[in-house]
């Protein structure tokens, strides 16, 4: 498989400055724009005006301090995931099982909370966080080793183990973990009122949004100012030049997998004890796939990817009032969030010319 | 759990039935990749091209009733994904891996948004499903002929479509240059092979191979289709390529492993009952994947040589310098 | 000459990006003649013959074929022409037989029928038997050794009847032998009727073989002088346009060498016992391959390519798992260590591959002299990564290595090949190493570019390190090495001392024979 990704490498060659800013910043920016006039023509597809679409999207989302609060919720998970994906996918892995991550997260942080038996708020969500994190990464490790260590193809496995984590989540939350409350369907237990995420004061969002912004420094710096960064970019431009200046592939695939998936697995924790309150089924719906389109509209670059992530997240929670108010399809979001990817593919490579 | 109801005379039929249909889709998406890689292009956007294929053929049936037409419209669209996926890799030269996933997450917007456009808020919409074809002698081989010979003529289609996949590979002129693109396009072009043209065919013809196992999934087996109703077939047959060792007939071969827990899976769900049994059903649905996933690391660790074509994932670029 | 020329090639221009790669060439060929084409590398010799055969297109000049000019736009039209061409690289599917490398891009019946198949073999022996160009049709090009494949380059243009036949440095992956065998075949083409080039830059083979010569230098025509008249230093001169100095660092360093005494009782640095490996496709590629390195000696691996020196080179630097055998420096064992704990230790290497393994063309000049200490003070600790040491580090080290960069934050991809092999020395050198692996340390290099490469691993050698030099090239051996042994099909078939070393008995060697029994197939044209 080759390593240098045009989306993410910076432009080589004669280039100038001036021009490589510009692929860098125009061709995501042509690409959003793009995206949205497609998505008005989907609008006016499904018999909508897109101007007041548009205007009642953005409404929904910034209209009031609550409404800008789901942005920010929504944006959280997103910008956790997204933040790891790009550790991963600049050093040439392709970890596109973050939904799976997510789930396994969830439910082993989830248990932590339901089982350990303390009754102190802080110490309680601090264990469930780390129990979160630790399940996530696990099913990252599944991947990074036999990535590592046989050479296994990581984007098929990753994605395999989603399929894997999500219906292990499922089994536990109809059996051992199983709202015993719950009469008909499914519902996994209630999380203990303690081990609740507090909301921050002022606006309806949980604290678990800081942890998306104190990341991110944390993400630019490591990736931009440590040897571990540097090995990161050497692997993902060129990895056998790489491995022959002694940058060890295997161990740093499984560390960006163990990374990425311990990320997917706090994003999976952080929205159970934040935003679903209990073990559901329906924590994410792929939340751990748009986290990749975040992650690639952000340019696998850590400030990129909370911009991404917080546009994503106005588009789908404004998304979801636009619908209601206007009463069109909520997943015209999810057809502009496709279109976006493609049209950064292409918009990216044609400002390369 | 009654066991003897899966694994018992009649029950044991119905499974290998119902395994070749649930395989057909797989091992016809599974081809399809096989064109696109021994072409040396890595086509991760196979379950976007099969999902997009699925909900072009259910449209296609729903609004005319005529499978036939459900069958043209699946293959279509899923050819039209795959000039997508053909423009960004070979024309653009783009991150194949990239590419992949885009297309997937494409394919997964677009069909969830017309879907819901469409069908919005209505009773779940069905097509009629589309009578078994017993052949007549064969069909009334006891067991075999069950299996293999009473079957809806999609399948039978398919089969036939599945072997003209494998003669095009390794009997036409086309199929040796596909096979001299993926190993060394430096000496296909050498030898005035045209790779760029020869690799978008490749990628037409596994975007209506996956296009066509959608139609087999929602025509004449589900006979309904829901937003993800592939449910990750397409990356199992991405992972299926790589265990047949980009063999067109091992790779079909494989597939029908993939069918048969499928099937396995489907029937334990349908005998243990509901969602307050103890029979862990969610173990068998996640049986396919596991499978799969075994399979994939017993190939790739006990492959003696690599049998991947060389130059799969990487763009050809002709003038490079001297 | 007689009649018309078949091929009149005229004031041919080529620009790639910023580089002139031909201005005002022009080339005639003629029927029975063969014709040598002579040059540095990076001179414009193979872009010359990639436009005739359409795989480039000239900015300007034209191609006339048999007297009409013609557009050569791609290969298809070339061989519409009657033009063939044997790339140094061959451009044959490994994985597909040799008759079906045959069939591949002709047009015909969209069905491959066996029929069809069997009759393109038959014509293949046909032909293989009139040329003397024997090879089994049907055996996969990949399990072929280097000079049958290209029999089959040549047959392939045969087959498709070819008049005029280009060979791109028909000779540099061929043993002596194979070289000698070669040429008389190419002369029976051309007295039957065809015109032949070759591309080369060694002018023992123009000497005796060419009927005439074109010299090109730096992308232009520095003469043909014609092949009776002139000598191997006339040649050189017009090559490089001065005198040639080449032969100044080896006899240098031989002196050195015959002083300096120490060495032959210098401790063992890298020793290697009983290495097996096998290769990308499963076959063995290394067999019991054993030999010793001492501080301050170079010793070569000479030997042709495709005879397990990249395998050796991948094994060495814990690239490449071996199947059997250790490894040990400074009499530590480092069988199981990889490259990362090897570099630690003071292994280190210039692989053959500069642009896949040596530098990466996107980052900068100066991250790539960082490569591999970016996490060591002064340039890393764990956390921080100090740019200015990098940057001061870069400064110091163009100046001293003379890297032609403008700016050492330009990106690598900007470098020539010289300059690039430069930076990877630059970085391996200042890399306190005990022992330095040098694969094809000058290939594609410039005369220039070479003497600094030699001139550099001379000095590292009297500094004390032990260097195991892994080439192809005879000049380079015969020059450089203290010791030399001969790798052949994954052995070392021989082991020779400075003193017995002797150019024919090692191009011997590197064909897999003793001299015995070559003598007695010695060609009957020689």
């Amino acid at each position: 498989m080759t390593s240098a990704t045009s989306v993410i490498a910076a432009p080589a060659g004669r280039l100038g400055l001036n021009r490589r800013r510009l692929a860098t910043v125009g061709a995501p920016t042509g690409a959003v724009v793009l995206a949205l006039l497609l998505g008005a023509g989907l609008i006016v597809a499904a018999g909508g005006d897109p101007l007041s679409a548009y205007s009642a999207l953005l409404d929904g989302a910034f209209g009031n301090p609550l409404a800008f609060g789901e942005v920010l919720a929504q944006a959280t998970p997103l910008v956790i995931i997204g933040l790891g994906l790009a550790l991963a996918f600049r050093g040439g892995v392709w970890n596109i099982g973050a939904e799976g991550q997510l789930f396994v997260g969830a439910l082993t942080g989830g248990a932590v909370a339901v089982e350990l038996p303390v009754s102190s708020g802080p110490v309680l969500i601090a264990a469930a966080l780390v129990g979160g994190i630790i399940g996530g990464a696990v099913w990252g490790l599944i991947v990074g080793v036999l990535r590592a260590r046989w050479g296994v193809n990581e984007v098929i496995t990753s994605l395999l183990l989603t399929y894997i984590g999500i219906l292990l989540f499922q089994w536990a939350v109809r059996q051992p973990l199983r709202d015993p409350a719950a009469t008909n369907g499914l519902s996994g237990q209630a999380m203990p009122h303690a081990a609740l995420l507090p909301d921050l004061p002022g606006v309806s969002v949980h604290i678990g949004v800081l942890f998306a912004l104190v990341l991110v420094p944390v993400v630019a710096w490591l990736m931009g100012r440590t040897p571990f960064g540097f090995r990161l970019r050497m692997l993902g431009l060129n990895a056998d030049a790489a491995q022959t200046a002694g940058v060890p592939a295997g161990r740093m695939a499984i560390r960006l997998m163990v990374i990425s998936g311990g990320l997917a697995g706090l994003a999976g924790i952080v929205q159970t004890l934040g935003v679903s309150d209990r073990l559901d089924p329906n924590l994410s719906v792929g939340t751990g796939f748009t986290a990749i389109v975040v992650a690639l509209i952000g340019r696998c670059n850590a400030i990129g990817v909370l911009l991404a992530g917080l546009l994503v997240a106005t588009l789908q929670a404004g998304g979801q009032a636009m619908s209601v108010t206007e009463s069109l399809p909520y997943s015209i979001v999810l057809a502009i969030e496709g279109v976006f990817v493609v049209f950064l593919l292409i918009a990216d490579r044609l400002a390369r010319r | 759990m009654d066991w003897s109801a899966i694994f018992g005379g009649s029950g044991l039929t119905v499974l290998f039935s119902s395994a070749i249909l649930l395989a057909m889709p797989t091992a016809l998406a599974a081809l399809g990749e096989t064109v696109a890689e021994r072409a040396g292009v890595l086509n991760l956007g196979l379950e976007g091209m099969m999902l997009s294929g699925a909900m072009g053929a259910f449209l296609g049936a729903y609004y005319t009733d005529s499978p036939v037409v459900g069958a043209l419209c699946g293959v279509t669209v899923g050819v039209l994904v795959g000039a997508l996926m053909a423009f960004l890799s070979v024309t653009l030269k783009t991150e194949q891996v990239i590419n992949g996933i885009a297309i997937v997450l494409f394919a997964q917007g677009i069909t969830a948004f017309l879907f819901e456009k469409l069908f919005g808020g209505s009773e779940q919409p069905t097509i009629p499903d589309i009578p078994d074809l017993k052949i007549p002698l064969l069909g009334d081989i006891p067991g075999v002929g069950k299996v293999l010979f009473d079957q809806n003529a999609l399948l039978y289609a398919s089969g036939v479509i599945a072997v003209g996949v494998w003669l095009l590979l390794m009997r036409t002129r086309f199929g040796l240059s596909i096979r001299a693109v993926g190993e060394s396009p430096q000496a296909a072009d050498a030898a005035a092979v045209n790779v760029s043209r020869i690799r978008w065919r490749a990628l037409l013809i596994c975007g209506g191979m996956a296009g066509l196992g959608g139609t087999v999934l929602v025509i004449g087996n589900l006979n309904l289709f829901q937003p993800n109703v592939t449910a990750g077939r397409g990356w199992v047959a991405i992972a299926l390529v790589i265990f047949g060792r980009w063999n067109p007939l091992l790779v079909f071969g494989g597939t029908f492993l993939f069918g048969f827990t499928d099937a396995l899976q489907v029937q334990v769900r349908a005998v243990s009952g509901g969602t307050s049994t103890d029979v862990p059903y969610e173990l068998f649905q996640a049986l396919p994947y596991l499978i799969t996933l075994a399979v994939l690391v017993i190939a790739t660790v006990f492959a003696r040589r690599s049998a991947q074509p060389s130059a799969l994932g990487i763009p050809f670029r002709k003038e490079a310098s001297r | 000459m007689p009649d018309a020329p078949l091929v009149a090639m005229h004031g041919i221009e080529k620009r790639f990006g910023p580089v002139q790669a031909l201005s005002g060439v022009d080339l005639d060929l003629h029927a029975g003649e063969i014709h040598a084409l002579l040059g540095e590398n990076g001179a414009g010799k193979t872009t010359l013959m990639n436009i005739l055969y359409g795989l480039h297109q000239p900015d300007a000049g034209t191609i006339a074929i048999g007297g009409r000019e013609q557009a050569l736009r791609n290969p298809q039209d070339a061989i519409a022409a009657g033009i063939g061409m044997v790339h140094q690289h061959f451009m044959l599917v490994p994985t597909l037989t040799v008759a079906e490398n045959m069939v591949l891009g002709e047009r015909g019946a969209p069905m491959l029928r066996r029929g069809e198949l069997r009759a393109v073999e038959r014509r293949l022996v046909e032909l293989g038997e009139r040329y003397g160009l024997e090879v089994d049709p049907r055996a996969r090009v990949w399990q072929l050794s280097v000079g049958e494949q290209q029999r089959v380059e040549i047959l392939r243009a045969l087959f498709r009847d070819a008049r005029i036949l280009i060979l791109d440095e028909p000779t540099a992956t061929l043993t002596p032998v194979e070289t000698e065998r070669l040429f008389p075949k190419l002369q029976g083409l051309a007295r039957g009727g065809a015109a032949v080039v070759f591309i080369t830059h060694h002018l023992d083979d123009v000497l005796r073989w060419a009927d005439r010569i074109t010299v090109l230098r730096h992308g232009e025509p520095a003469g043909s002088p014609t092949p009776s008249e002139t000598s191997a230093e006339q040649l050189a001169r017009l090559m490089v346009g001065r005198d040639v100095t080449l032969m100044r660092v080896a006899a240098g360093r031989r002196s050195l060498g015959e002083d300096g005494g120490g060495r032959r009782d210098a401790a063992p640095v890298l020793e290697v016992h009983g290495l097996c490996a096998d290769g990308d496709r499963g076959t063995p590629a290394l067999e019991d391959v054993a030999f010793c390195v001492r501080g301050g000696e170079i010793v070569a691996v000479a030997g042709v390519e495709g005879n397990g020196q990249a395998e050796l080179e991948e094994v060495l630097m814990g690239l490449r798992r071996p199947g059997a055998g250790t490894i040990a420096l400074d009499g530590q064992d480092i069988t199981g260590a990889d490259p990362r704990e090897r570099l630690r230790r003071g292994l280190g290497l210039v692989p053959s591959d500069r642009y896949r393994r040596g530098v990466i063309r996107e980052l900068s000049v100066a991250d790539n002299l960082v490569l591999d200490r970016i996490d060591r003070p002064p340039y890393g600790t764990l956390l921080r990564v100090d740019r200015r040491a990098i940057r001061e580090r870069a400064r110091g080290l163009v100046e001293r290595y003379s890297i032609r960069v403008g700016d050492p934050g330009q990106p690598a991809a900007t470098l020539s090949g010289g300059n690039a092999q430069r930076v990877v020395l630059a970085r391996m050198l200042t890399g306190e190493l005990r022992c330095l692996i040098a694969a094809q340390p000058t290939r594609g290099l410039d005369v220039g570019a070479i003497e600094f490469v030699w001139e550099q691993l001379a000095a590292a050698r009297e500094a004390g390190m032990a260097i195991l030099l892994i080439s192809t090239e005879l000049d380079e051996v015969m020059s450089m090495a203290d010791r030399c042994c001969v790798l052949y099909r994954g052995r070392v078939v021989a082991t020779w001392e400075r003193d017995q070393l002797d150019r024919e008995r090692v191009g011997l060697a590197m064909g897999g024979s003793g001299p015995e029994p070559m003598v007695a197939t010695a060609p009957e044209g020689a």
